[in-house]
């Protein structure tokens, strides 16, 4: 060892790097390098796990899409009604004057047309 | 290390066994239990295969490692809240201990106590320049701190050793 060290030695003490060595000395080399090895294959496999994962939600979420989007364009578009249309099916003396008032109409007036009808 | 960086497995396991013996040993010179060492080590072969397509080529690969190695070591004694005592408990209780009296004399548990006891930097510092042999400069890049601190922190830990070492000759003589 170096017999009175100073903080500008700049060459590793060989004595006292060797006893730390001997200290500091792991175990089976070749178990933990397989150890390593084995790790990464677990990596990578949860790696393509998460993937998968992702793929499958994302299969789920289109089929949705599709039932989705199926739904509104097969569902039976009606033409709007025209006023004519609804004139002849709330056929009654107040029910003209209901649709084209241009104020709001007399609740007793919307209760008569019910009763008509 | 083209092949390794390119995603080749074997070529990176070809690093791992050259560099495995030096990974484990700082990261045990940080935490002191060698299997938290032994976990940090793996850990940060890990992230080192994964952050590979970042390693300058030019550069030398061994300090990027074990600054990576370093790092591990320490976040994983953060993470575990390890309190400095409790890491001082760790590292005492290294190796089988048999028979007390005669493992007292024993220089190996004397460096285990003498390295206990300082703290973690110096602890990595005097490992990676004596054991090692890294730079001061190269040090200083690894736990990220100036080549001053590095030749201080080399220095303080180097003279308690020595006073330690120095009392188990006196013990044996």
């Amino acid at each position: 060892m170096t017999p009175e060290p100073t903080p500008f030695d700049h060459r590793p003490d060989p004595v006292l790097g060797g006893a730390l060595s001997r200290v500091l000395a792991p175990g089976d080399q070749a178990a933990f390098v397989a150890r390593v090895m084995a790790a990464l294959d677990d990596a990578a496999v949860a790696h393509w796990d998460v993937l998968a994962s992702w793929a499958r939600a994302g299969i789920a979420a289109a089929v949705v899409a599709v039932i989705v989007g199926g739904l509104l364009v097969a569902r039976p578009a009606g033409s709007p009604a025209s006023l004519e249309d609804v004139l002849a099916v709330a056929a009654g003396p107040a029910a003209p004057a209901l649709v084209a008032g241009s104020t709001p109409p007399d609740p007793s007036v919307v209760l008569t047309s019910a009763e008509e009808r | 290390m083209a092949r390794a960086v390119a995603g080749d497995r074997s070529a990176f396991g070809v690093l791992v066994e050259r560099y495995a013996a030096a990974v484990r040993r700082v990261a045990r010179a940080v935490l002191g239990d060698p299997d938290d060492a032994d976990d940090a080590a793996q850990d940060a072969f890990l992230s080192a295969f994964v952050k590979l397509r970042q390693y300058d080529p030019h550069r030398p690969f061994g300090p990027w490692l074990m600054r990576i190695a370093a790092n591990a070591a320490t976040d994983r004694r953060r993470r575990r809240a390890v309190r400095r005592a409790e890491s001082l408990d760790g590292l005492r209780a290294w190796g089988p201990q048999p028979d007390a009296e005669a493992q007292r004399r024993d220089l190996g548990l004397r460096l285990r106590e003498a390295l206990a006891q300082l703290p973690e930097r110096r602890r990595a510092a005097v490992v990676l320049f004596d054991v090692e042999g890294y730079s001061h400069a190269d040090i200083g890049r690894i736990l990220g701190i100036p080549e001053g601190t590095v030749r201080s922190e080399v220095f303080h830990a180097r003279r308690a050793l020595r006073v330690l070492l120095a009392d188990w000759k006196e013990d044996v003589e």
